[in-house]
């Protein structure tokens, strides 16, 4: 709950001042209380002796008008756990010696008698003692739920003057509402007297509590900033974990064997380079994507790495996934047959798209060729045939090259024609 | 005589990988892990070529354009610009062309073999430009080569000449120079002037592409 809270927080920041008093939170022990531990607890936050406060507190519930107030407390007020984390008063030096408590109390206890029996004197005279009640409360409340250090603040900001300032200001403008209030008269004009001088409390209560107002939403924007951070660095760690973390673990393991190990770093490279600098298009659907799979692909099976250079783009069609059909089985071959380094090159121009599949294998010779290889090269030409390309291998000083051209019809999309017309 | 080469990358582990591969073929001056040390260490060797990461931490906070841009102007003890080779494993179009506009010679990715790197290298020495495969298709990208724009007259900064998409059409293919020149029936030193000439192009291009990239990295 809230006030849990409030009692650990300040209590860390109790602990952590060094200079000026120690001041325990605002709690009502479980132990030495006579009713329900507000007395003890204010004694113990305020530094007020125990046994003249009670002797006040019971006054004024006598009087009546220290009931709701006692209640109030009672009821805000969170309840201590344990004993205090830090050591009450040293009572000669700090605190309020009993003579002043008196000074203090014993004004209070006529005005406030003087209100209740005022109040239930007049049942007009309510609108005297309800405001004064609410700006208590409210003050009361607003005291109770400050850390330390914040009310260290509000009492006295850095910038002194300013602090005195704001504070004169403050209590005029009370003082003011409350003499607007004091002396209305009645009739038709006294309501208008009334709503001023609320509005000059409200003022003065406002401009009072400002800077714990914008220190407050500081503090709640601050908070939304840390959480959202702490999100992002808990996706980061996530991300990491599954995918750096596991693949550095399995290089680990196999150390001895620099192709598996070549293999794994290609491979987590690729995929956190595509976390990283991921793309907002999306990444299917185009001829460019599927060729860069299909090679990756290879290279995850055979592990021999696959150099990938693509210009221009478009969607796939039925007539490009055939060649990215057909591209896959010439990268198989270049990886199986041939030797690296294996690169790939896709050109999508306007009306046809041209890949290149190159290793640096020793080349072949045509009679030597296995069975299956012919097959496979049956099915890349075939395939391309099909769909109305045509594919060539041809055999370089330096390894073999295979050719596939296939035309596409209709290129892309509707705005790239639009954009052409302009031009 | 080997060349002398500074190594500008952030990761030691890399820097001491690449000494270790370079060590008989160049001479290894100085090493730096970031823009700023890396300019004072190229001030100070003047090297003939530096091996530069495109992402490094420090200077404006465009990382190896940085270096390039801090460095210009500056020579060899022969009298040669100290001339630079962008070594990286970005897969990002955009850095890879801002470090090529802000001066480098070339582009190799980090995955390159040890014997074309320092082919590389001694091709980036005598001036010409290096493009990877994947440098080839990013200048085909940008260019509209691919969509069949193509210069009416070879002079034209905003597009590539028919030859010149030629010869980087085979340089993504995975083709050395080499080969290169015997596919096309040219001498070496023709797709070697052919490869500059794009490199050109690619640092002077208004295109506007280039220019947004350019742009993006608070480059113009």
């Amino acid at each position: 709950m809230c006030g849990r809270k409030w009692v650990r927080l300040g209590g860390v920041s109790e602990t952590a001042r060094v200079d000026g008093v120690q001041r325990p939170p605002l709690a009502r022990p479980t132990e030495g209380r006579v009713v329900a531990g507000v007395c003890a607890g204010v004694s113990r936050h305020l530094g007020v002796p125990l046994a003249s406060l009670r002797v006040i507190t019971a006054i004024s519930i006598v009087f009546l008008f220290g009931l709701p107030v006692y209640a109030f407390l009672w009821l805000t007020m969170p309840q201590s756990d344990g004993p205090a984390l830090v050591n009450p008063f040293d009572r000669e030096h700090s605190g309020i010696s009993r003579s002043r408590l008196f000074l203090i109390g014993i004004p209070v206890l006529v005005v406030g008698g003087l209100a209740v029996s005022g109040a239930i004197r007049s049942v007009a005279r309510l609108s005297l003692t309800l405001p004064l009640l609410v700006i208590g409360i409210g003050l009361v409340l607003v005291w109770s739920r400050l850390g330390t250090a914040e009310r260290r603040q509000w009492i006295s900001a850095d910038d002194r003057r300013e602090t005195r300032i704001r504070t004169v200001i403050g209590i005029v403008m009370a003082l003011m509402g409350l003499i607007l209030l004091l002396s209305q008269g009645g009739g038709f004009g006294r309501l208008r007297d009334v709503t001023v001088g609320v509005l000059v409390v409200l003022l003065g209560v406002g401009i009072l509590g400002a800077p714990f107002i914008a220190r407050f939403f500081d503090t709640l924007r601050t908070e939304q900033t840390e959480r959202i951070r702490a999100t992002e660095k808990a996706d980061i760690a996530a991300h990491l974990h599954d995918s750096v973390l596991q693949t550095l673990a399995l290089i680990q393991r196999r150390a001895d064997d620099p192709q598996a190990v070549q293999l794994l770093a290609r491979a987590q490279e690729r995929e956190l380079r595509n976390w990283l600098y991921a793309e907002q298009a999306p990444k299917d659907a185009t001829l460019a994507s599927a060729v860069k799979e299909a090679a990756s692909d290879i290279e995850t099976l055979h592990g021999i790495p696959v150099d990938v250079v693509v210009t221009g783009d478009r969607p796939i069609g039925e007539a490009g996934a055939a060649l990215v059909q057909a591209l896959r089985e010439a990268l198989a071959n270049a990886v199986r047959h041939g030797a690296p380094p294996v690169s790939v090159y896709l050109e999508v121009g306007p009306g046809e798209a041209e890949a290149f599949v190159r290793d640096h294998g020793p080349g072949f010779d045509p009679a030597d060729v296995p069975e299956d290889r012919l097959g496979v090269r049956e099915s890349i030409m075939g395939r391309m045939d099909r769909h109305g390309g045509e594919a060539q291998v041809r055999r370089l000083d330096d390894g073999t090259e295979v050719r596939l051209r296939m035309p596409l019809p209709e290129p892309t999309t509707v705005d790239d024609d639009n954009a052409k017309d302009e031009t | 005589m080997t060349a002398r080469v500074v190594l500008v990358d952030d990761h030691r582990m890399f820097r001491s990988g690449v000494k270790a591969e370079l060590d008989d073929a160049v001479t290894v001056v100085g090493e730096a892990p970031d823009v700023d040390a890396a300019i004072s260490v190229i001030r100070q060797t003047r090297p003939d070529v530096v091996l530069l990461d495109v992402h490094l931490p420090g200077g404006n906070g465009n990382g190896g354009s940085d270096v390039v841009t801090g460095c210009a102007g500056l020579q060899t003890e022969a009298g040669d610009p100290v001339r630079f080779l962008a070594l990286s494993v970005s897969d990002a179009a955009e850095d890879v062309i801002a470090v090529i506009r802000a001066g480098a010679r070339g582009y190799v990715t980090k995955t390159i073999s040890p014997t074309d790197l320092i082919s590389a290298i001694d091709r980036v020495q005598d001036g010409d430009a290096v493009f990877s495969p994947r440098l080839a298709g990013f200048v085909l990208d940008a260019f509209g080569a691919t969509a069949g724009e193509i210069a009416e007259v070879d002079e034209e900064l905003d597009r590539l000449s028919a030859r010149e998409r030629e010869v980087m059409r085979l340089i993504a293919r995975g083709y050395q120079y080499k080969e290169v020149a015997k596919e096309l029936f040219i001498s070496v030193k023709t797709v070697e002037t052919h490869v500059s000439s794009v490199l050109r192009k690619l640092q002077l291009s208004s295109r506007h592409e280039l220019t947004s990239w350019a742009m993006q990295r608070r480059l113009l």
